[in-house]
């Protein structure tokens, strides 16, 4: 029994599920439900359609390149049976799915960042350009030129201070 | 009157021919033949008897759908016309119990 890949969404296959179509070709597609089944009746390309992760990974969304991907390949050896490979295999899947799935999300949460300074940019910048709903034109200026003449006044005393 | 597509390498199902290959008799109980079923198939104007190995109709759950009705040229007594079988086959054949042991003998994938 296994566990295949839908090949238009790349989502897995349980048995009893899904449609197995062999094409004249001798190749064989398997789909897990009709949404899928229709779409490529539809001859719609899985590397265009939005939701597929072969869209995510084609467009770079989703983690392509990985150790912990390696291991879902398909070998066609067949390995002779060892049960104590077998146990440690289980518990190597275990550990293997968890550091898979780490990745995975430290890979979208890289990508989302860019979206959160991009976006403080953006606010400072539309502060910039409507702070005249908040603020007056001259609204602090005459404070400031008072400042600014006692602080003149104060330096000519230092200086009178200085002659004398 | 289904055309049907001959998957073997026998000279009778592989030399071009004006007609294609059609079933004109189905040896079931009802008249619809799937997969594992001998139907008589007329080709180049002789009869010849022939098993179905995969059909465009769906199936049984868990069985895969072809392409094109795909047909193995047989003898009366079961035997294979052909020698070798290079398209996929449905595995629900090796279930059946039929002497298809031969048929199942010369493919080479299964599906």
């Amino acid at each position: 029994m296994r566990i295949e890949k839908c090949y238009f969404c790349s989502g897995p296959v349980y048995p009893g599920h899904g449609v197995m179509f062999v094409r004249n070709d001798c190749k064989s597609f398997r789909f897990c439900r009709s949404k899928c089944h229709k779409n490529f009746k539809k001859k719609r390309n899985p590397r265009k359609t939005r939701w597929t992760k072969a869209f995510r990974k084609a467009s770079g969304k989703e983690l392509t390149v990985d150790n912990a991907l390696e291991f879902e390949k398909r070998r066609n050896i067949p390995v002779k049976y060892n049960r104590q490979l077998w146990d440690k295999t289980v518990e190597a899947m275990r550990k293997v799915e968890e550091i898979k799935r780490k990745r995975q999300a430290k890979f979208i949460m890289n990508r989302l960042k860019k979206g959160k300074q991009l976006e403080k940019e953006e606010a400072i910048s539309e502060v910039k350009k409507n702070i005249h709903l908040i603020k007056a034109p001259h609204a602090g200026k005459a404070k400031q030129l008072e400042d600014k003449m006692v602080q003149k006044l104060q330096e000519d005393v230092d200086m009178g201070d200085d002659d004398i | 009157m289904t055309r049907v597509r001959v998957v073997d390498n026998s000279p009778l199902g592989n030399t071009p021919y004006h007609r294609p290959p059609k079933v004109i008799h189905v040896y079931t109980k009802n008249g619809v033949g799937k997969v594992g079923d001998t139907v008589l198939l007329a080709i180049k104007g002789q009869k010849k008897k022939a098993l179905i190995v995969g059909h465009k109709m769906p199936g049984d759950r868990m069985t895969p759908r072809f392409d094109s009705n795909n047909v193995v040229l047989i003898e009366d007594n079961g035997n294979p016309t052909g020698t070798r079988i290079k398209v996929p086959i449905s595995s629900k054949l090796r279930k059946m119990e039929g002497d298809h042991s031969k048929v199942l003998a010369i493919a080479s994938s299964f599906v």
